[in-house]
Formats: C-alpha cells, sequence, structure tokens
C-alpha cells in the first residue's frame, strides 16, 4: 500500500505492507535517532511525535501515520538544544542509546509545563528504560534544563 | 593542568544526545540481512532438514557448517562450541543453518520453508540432572571446570557454633538496550566485520578460526555490554562472515529483542551452599563453601566465572580456615557467560547473606558480625596470601557505618522497613596471571599539530572509555583533554590492549598508557606552557624520531600465581565497596521498595567524578534489578517469555535515591565498573530479612516470595 506523511516538515511517500511498522520505516527513510530497543512498546528507545502526540513507533503500523505529521529528534534539534546540553553536562547519557527517547520524552514533559521536582519527573520517565545510568543524573539534568 | 579527578564532561555525549551517532544498525547499508535458523529442542541428533519444494529458495543464501572453509569451532578456552551444528545439538536455539536476502520479509517465509527433523533426547535442565549424569554432556562428569581449595587447619570445634545454609542466585539477562548486531562488508573478495562489541580482538582470533585467514574487525558505538557483548559477538561475527562471504554482498544481522534474550548468554545461576563455624561473638574460625554454577551448553568463559567465584567466595573476612569447592556443569540449556561482577555477585550474595544468618543465629547485629571479622595486617585470603586491603576496608567499612547511621536504624526499625549492609570487594584486572598472558600493548601517535591520538583496543560502550584514556594521557602530557582523542577500535590499526572487561581498561590500560605518554614527554622535553609544547612537538617532529610510542603490560614482580595449587595474588588489586540498604514493604501487595541507597566505594583515584558516579548508580540499579525484579523463567530448555514486558527491568520510579561516595581516592585507580553489581543484592535482601524477621535465601525476591515469608 501507499502512505503518505510528513517527517520533519518533508513529505514521505512510503511503499509498504500494511502491517510494517512505522518504526523501520522512519528508519529507513534516514531517522535512525529512532531506535529499536524492545519492539513491544516497553522501552521507549522508539519515541517520535505523530500529530503533536509522543508514541511509540515499534507499536504504530505504517497505515496510521497516514496523512500524519511525523517529527523526530532530527526534526527537533533547536528545540532540545538545551535539553541536550544538560543531559551532557550532568552525565545522563552512557551508552546513548537510550538518550534520544528521553530527550524527547523530556521535551514533551517540559513543554507542557511539568514540574521540577524529581519525584514528578521520575514518574513522566517510567515508560522509558536505560540499563546504563540508573536514571538519576537523566532526573538530574531534566530537573536542571535551563529555561 | 591536571584533568585527572574533573568531572569532564563525555566527548561522544553531544552526537549521543542530538541522535547523530550511528549504531551498527544506523549505517549507511545496502546489502542482505542475515538470519539464524535454530534448534527447537534441547538435546538430540538432526536426522533431516527439508526444504519445502514448494518454496522457492533460488535467491536465497543458505549457509550450513559444510560451507565452513576453516575450523567449526568458536574457540573460547576451548574449542566444544561449534559455529553451526553439525549433526548433534546440545539447546534450544543452537544455530543449524543461516539465511540472507535482501527482503526481511521474504527471509522469515523462507525461514518458515525449512523443517528440521530432530531424534530427540531427554536434556539435562538442571545443574542436579547434570551431577547425576542423566545424560553424558561433557566429559566423564558433566563438569566443564571444577577447582578446590583449602586454607588453614581445621579449628578446635569445643564452643563453636555450626551453621549451614543453602543460597541461590538466578540467571540475569545483560539487557544492554542495543541488541546485538554486526555487519560483514564484502569488499572484492575480502570481508570486514564491523558490530557491537567489547571485544575487537577476541573476534578477530574467533573469525581466525573460521575463515582461516585474518579478518579485519571494527567496533562500531555501542549501546551498552555488561559482558553481554565479551564473547557473544564472535559467534554472531560468524554468522555474518559466512553469509557474507557465500554471497559476495554485505550482510546484516541484527537480533531482535526477544531472540537476543532468548539464545544470547546470561549470568550463570549458581548454588551456594556456606557452612561455617563460629563462636559467641560471632567470630569466624571455619568457612566451607560449595559452589555449583550453570555453564549451560558449552564451556564458553565459565572456567573464567568460577575462579573469580572462589576468589570472592569467602569476601575479604579473616577466618582461620576456609574450604572451597567449585564447580561449573553442563546442561542442555543456552551457554552462559559473562555478565558484570563476572562470577563475584554471585557468591558475594551467598557471603553477606551469611554474615547476616551468623548474627541473627546469636542475636547480634549484622554490624558488630562484620566488624569481628574485619581482616588485620596478618588476615589472609582464600587465595592464601594476606589481605593487603585490610586497612582500606576497615576505613571503609567505618566511614559507611557511620555516616549512613546504620546501627541507629538497625536498633529501631519502623514498622514494615528495614536496613542492610554488603561489605564486599572485586579484583580488578584479570584473574591469576592472566594478566601477563594477555600481554597487552598500546600505543599511543603524536599527531603534526600537536594532538596525540590513543591506538587501543578498548572499546566505549556507555562506561566512558572515549574520555577516560584521554584524560589519563592528557593528564601524564599536562595537555587539555581536548588535545587527545582515541582512534576507533580497529583490529588492523590498534595495539591489543585486550579485552573491554574484567574493570581493566582504566587500571591496567590507562596505567600503559600514562607510560607512553611519559616516554613522549621525555622524547619532547622540557615545556611549560601550550605555546613550549608547541614548539617542543615541533622540533621533536622535525629530528625526524619516531611519532609513535607504546608500552606492554609486564607483571608487576611481587605478583605470584599458582593455578593449580590455586594459591598466590589471585588479582593485583581490589576495589571496596561497602553498600547500605533501606528498604520498605507494602504490607498489602507485598512490594518491596528501596528507599534509600548508599554506595561508599573505595576504587583509588577516580578519573572522572561525574562518569564514575554514573557507574555506581547504574550498576546498583542493575543490583537491584538483580535482587527484586529480574526473573527468566526456562521451561523445557527454552526461556519462556523473552520480552522486557515479562522480564521486568527496573524503571526510574523503581529506583531510590542513590546517594554515591568514593573513599580512597589517594591511591592509584582501580577499575569501577564491576563493582557496584557486587552488593546491592545482598544488601537489599538483608534489609528484608530486617523488616521481616526472615531471611531471603533465593533471588529474585518477588511480591510472591515476600507473600510466602509474612505468612
Ligand atoms: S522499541 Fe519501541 S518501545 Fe522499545
Ligand atoms: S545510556 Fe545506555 S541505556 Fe541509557
Amino acid at each position: 500500500m501507499q502512505i503518505t506523511c510528513t517527517i520533519n516538515g518533508r513529505t514521505h511517500r512510503f511503499d509498504c505492507a500494511p502491517e510494517s511498522r512505522v518504526l523501520d520505516l522512519v528508519r529507513e527513510a534516514g531517522m535512525t535517532s529512532v531506535k529499536a530497543g524492545c519492539g513491544e512498546g516497553e522501552c521507549g528507545a522508539c519515541s517520535l511525535f505523530v500529530n503533536g502526540r509522543l508514541v511509540n513507533a515499534c507499536l504504530l503500523l505504517a497505515p496510521q501515520i497516514q496523512d500524519a505529521e511525523v517529527v523526530t529528534l532530527e526534526g527537533l534539534q533547536e528545540e532540545t538544544a538545551a535539553i541536550r546540553e544538560s543531559f551532557a553536562e550532568h552525565g545522563a547519557v552512557q551508552c546513548g542509546f537510550c538518550t534520544p527517547g528521553f530527550v524527547l520524552r523530556a521535551y514533551d514533559y517540559l513543554s507542557h509545563g511539568g514540574e521540577r521536582s524529581e519525584e514528578a519527573i521520575k514518574a513522566a520517565l517510567d515508560g522509558n528504560l536505560c540499563r546504563c545510568t540508573g536514571y538519576r543524573k537523566i532526573v538530574e539534568a531534566i530537573v536542571k534544563v535551563k529555561s | 593542568m591536571g584533568v585527572l579527578g574533573e568531572s569532564v564532561v563525555r566527548v561522544d555525549a553531544a552526537a549521543k544526545a542530538d541522535g547523530t551517532l550511528r549504531y551498527t544498525d544506523d549505517l549507511p547499508f545496502d546489502g542482505l540481512y542475515g538470519a539464524v535458523v535454530r534448534s527447537e529442542i534441547a538435546y538430540g541428533k538432526i536426522s533431516a532438514i527439508t526444504f519445502d519444494p514448494s518454496f522457492d529458495f533460488s535467491d536465497i543464501v543458505i549457509v550450513d557448517h559444510r560451507d565452513i572453509e576453516g575450523r567449526n569451532a568458536n574457540v573460547v578456552l576451548t574449542d566444544d562450541q561449534p559455529f553451526l551444528a553439525e549433526a548433534r545439538v546440545r539447546h534450544i536455539g543452537e544455530p543449524i543453518l543461516l539465511l540472507a536476502h535482501r527482503s526481511k520479509r521474504r527471509l522469515r517465509e523462507a525461514a518458515a520453508h525449512i523443517m528440521i527433523d530432530y531424534d530427540a533426547q531427554a536434556p539435562v535442565l538442571s545443574m542436579e540432572e547434570s551431577l547425576a549424569l542423566k545424560q553424558r554432556l561433557y566429559g566423564d562428569d558433566n563438569v566443564f571446570k571444577a577447582i578446590h581449595t583449602v586454607k588453614g587447619n581445621p579449628p578446635d570445634e569445643t564452643g563453636l557454633y555450626t551453621l549451614e545454609k543453602t543460597y541461590t542466585t538466578p540467571h540475569q539477562e545483560q539487557a544492554y538496550l542495543e541488541p546485538q548486531s554486526m555487519v560483514a562488508r564484502f569488499d572484492g573478495g575480502r570481508v570486514k566485520i564491523i558490530g557491537s562489541m567489547q571485544c575487537p580482538f577476541f573476534v578477530e582470533a574467533a573469525l581466525e578460526g573460521l575463515a582461516g585467514e585474518k579478518i579485519e574487525v571494527e567496533q562500531a558505538p555501542t549501546g551498552g555490554g555488561f559482558g553481554g557483548k565479551e564473547d557473544y559477538p564472535s559467534l554472531i561475527a560468524g554468522y555474518a562472515y559466512l553469509l557474507c562471504k557465500k554471497a559476495g554482498q554485505d550482510v546484516k544481522i541484527v537480533y531482535d529483542r526477544e531472540e537476543d534474550i532468548a539464545y544470547t548468554t546470561k549470568r550463570h545461576p549458581s548454588k551456594l551452599r556456606y557452612r561455617s563455624r563460629f563462636d559467641s561473638t560471632g567470630k569466624l574460625h571455619a568457612l566451607e563453601v560449595d559452589i555449583t554454577i550453570d555453564g549451560g551448553a558449552y564451556v564458553t568463559l565459565s572456567p573464567v566465572v568460577l575462579a573469580r567465584c572462589v576468589l570472592h567466595a569467602a569476601g575479604f573476612y579473616d577466618c582461620g580456615c576456609i574450604r572451597v569447592d567449585a564447580r561449573a556443569v553442563a546442561t542442555n540449556t543456552p551457554p552462559n557467560g559473562a555478565f558484570r561482577g563476572f562470577g563475584a555477585p554471585q557468591v558475594l550474595f551467598g557471603i553477606e547473606r551469611h554474615m547476616d544468618d551468623i548474627a541473627r543465629t546469636l542475636g547480634l547485629s549484622p554490624a558488630v558480625v562484620r566488624e569481628r571479622n574485619l581482616p588485620g595486617a596478618g588476615s589472609v585470603g582464600v587465595s592464601g596470601v594476606p589481605i593487603a586491603e585490610h586497612a582500606r576496608l576497615r576505613d571503609l567499612f567505618e566511614s559507611a557505618r557511620n555516616e549512613s547511621r546504620f546501627d541507629a536504624l538497625y536498633d529501631s526499625p519502623a514498622p514494615h522497613r528495614g536496613v542492610g549492609m554488603a561489605l564486599f570487594m572485586h579484583g580488578a584486572g584479570y584473574t591469576g596471571v592472566g594478566e601477563s598472558m594477555l600481554a597487552s600493548g598500546v600505543s599511543i601517535v603524536l599527531e603534526a599539530d600537536g594532538s596525540v591520538e590513543i591506538r587501543v583496543g578498548s572499546v566505549e560502550m556507555g562506561q566512558g572509555t572515549l574520555t577516560a584514556l584521554p584524560q589519563i594521557v592528557a593528564d601524564a602530557l599536562d595537555l587539555p583533554v581536548d588535545m587527545v582523542s582515541c582512534r576507533t577500535p580497529n583490529t588492523a590499526e590498534v595495539a591489543d590492549s585486550g579485552p573491554t572487561v574484567a574493570s581493566r581498561t582504566v587500571m591496567i590500560v590507562g596505567r600503559l598508557l600514562a607510560q607512553a605518554a611519559g616516554k613522549l614527554k621525555t622524547a619532547l622535553g622540557d615545556y611549560d606552557t601550550p605555546d613550549g609544547y608547541r614548539e617542543a612537538v615541533a622540533r621533536y617532529r622535525q629530528s625526524g624520531a619516531p611519532q609513535q610510542f607504546g608500552a606492554s603490560y609486564e607483571q608487576p614482580a611481587d605478583i605470584l600465581w599458582d593455578e593449580d595449587l590455586f594459591y598466590g595474588n589471585g588479582y593485583e588489586a581490589y576495589g571496596l565497596g561497602c553498600y547500605i540498604a533501606e528498604v520498605e514493604v507494602d504490607p498489602v501487595d507485598y512490594r518491596v521498595r528501596v528507599v534509600r541507597f548508599d554506595a561508599y566505594n573505595d576504587v583509588g583515584m577516580v578519573v572522572n567524578p561525574m562518569m564514575a558516579e554514573g557507574q555506581v548508580e547504574g550498576g546498583v540499579a542493575q543490583g537491584i534489578g538483580y535482587a527484586l525484579f529480574e526473573r527468566l523463567v526456562y521451561e523445557a530448555g527454552r526461556v519462556r517469555s523473552p520480552r522486557f514486558s515479562d522480564y521486568t527491568l527496573p524503571m526510574a520510579p523503581d529506583l531510590p535515591e542513590i546517594s554515591v561516595r568514593f573513599l580512597g581516592v589517594e591511591a592509584p585507580s582501580l577499575g569501577l565498573g564491576e563493582l557496584p553489581m557486587d552488593g546491592p543484592a545482598a544488601a537489599v535482601a538483608n534489609a528484608l530479612g530486617h523488616a521481616l524477621g526472615n531471611a531471603f535465601d533465593a533471588l529474585p525476591i518477588t511480591p510472591e516470595t515476600v507473600e510466602e515469608a509474612c505468612r
């Protein structure tokens, strides 16, 4: 089937099977910040925005992005600059495989006026898995993002 | 300029955070995808392989063991494990055929049209069945390796108490977030391997046997390893190589999570019997430890894991008579391998639980019992030589006990709350004379602009190598850290500095790099300022003298090790930990929450405090996962639910504030990577024992086990 959508503002057309995962489509389109960590919605490494909502690309099938506006970290470099800086500065990045997902989660959280308390941020990170950091420095980095 | 001890920002942080860093699966690729057809049975013979005649296989690349030109053996310590099964299979998931095609979908369809028939035999699925010789899987006794060691003479038993307890620890999955992934690039008849790995030179050696020639191996940015990418990548690299060679095209194999959890190596499960003799003050007089670990279907690294079990089995406690009998056995489950801690987390759970059991038997505080058994100047360890770390251990113990207010918390517990302690050590570097056998080398190269490039095989997998090693070299040369960088580990281009394992990168490789940098500095002569440095470099380069400086490992003279007697310095040095956990049990649903965690560490000089803290926090999180969350269920030799939805890893809300302290920072740097994995499980289990007045001897401690204990 044919699927048309925009990714980071540019129109993309996919000729794909209806059961194709959005995760694979966006990665084939070059957006490799979207990572395949678990393939079942548990880790958040494949996070991206579809029509403004942060979702797991591994759980979406191609038809679900028909005519949609898809935005990945590649398309949010300016908006996430302060968050990324804070992650680097506070040691929230280790192997880095989970990091794009956490940056997008933090961006979503902060841009919706999320409270800067450790408890609230921890709760907001519940859908994102990091095996390296123990999360502390990620939480700290989000608390201290310069606004 | 002293960049040692400073929290320099990781050099790779920006590229990781903006999503531009390319891991193996992100690299530009135009070729075939590879897949593995695996055994469906745990033990037996392959009787027939049938390719469905109604399916067109003509465009599918198919490889079986007959395509192997070199040796069909993944040689780690021995050569028992084939890359591809020939007549017999020994575990579910053992690779039998390899397939490649440009379309993943067609690849899946092809796999579904291959039927494999077996003559199945009853598999050996537990350590007990293995030792009872239900089937003969390995040698005469199914034992991959046995170690027996006795130190000291049995005490006079008058007035001594005896306690015997058995502790068990389960499989644990490394769960690096980036699954195993490997690319084989075809370039005019030559193959180059690029992938996610900890040890490029291990992969190179494995491929040399398989291919009968040297194959260049390059590490790609690696999304976590934790030991899971120490030995396993040699296999997947072999699969990619074989397909690539046959197809004459690039081949990529990326495991999905299920395949990764189901078939790659895990932490060895263990059964630990501790039998102790102690007096009424809690002083240990004798300790007998019986250790069995499950190696799975092939030897892989089990003998070395077992050695590490033995060397850590008694902790660092002072005990006049220690006997350890240990064995790694064969079963028909996927082979187990390296995992952060490498045998130590298992036995340290055993000894640290046992110290609390002794305390409970006598009605004493666990801190008091530990204090009574702290080693002194004359105390010798399990391998018969004095415990050089005794003073450091006492300092660490006292600081942790006092600053965390352990005694006050222990003496006045709140309802459903408890506090627990673990005091432990971790050998840094290779076991025994391992380091001298590796004979690691390093090299650094002076570039025209005065910058310095490090060329070593040590990899970045999240722990910070790319930042820490330049800090060490920059410090030795009095340069800003951004003047020093690391070349991508590639077996054709860097020195073999040994594998990235065993907390050895900073301690061993870092020390060699400092030596190499010292040689460069001597060659350059005096300089005090950056300009002076640049002039010295220009002068030196004009002289036409060599630009490359190296150093290689030499065993310190005072290190002795006798492998047969299991006597000597098991390690050049040990990192130390004293971890304190406070837990709270929900009386309604029996969930355990760790509410506070204090991690006191002594690993000598800390190269980069921010990164080191991150290592401890991450290790503690993994250790808490080991204690409370992570459970793999095997059914008839198969991982029943190989998914993150079933194998629960700790998430942010599951973890407490982890406070990290480093002591002893005046001493030389030791490795830190593994230490924080060793103590948390025992500290948490002991805290739970305190909260509920009950002992928890088996990991993981789930709400079900807590409920049972409360009844
Ligand atoms: S890959 Fe989508 S949530 Fe893990
Ligand atoms: S930094 Fe490795 S998984 Fe988060």
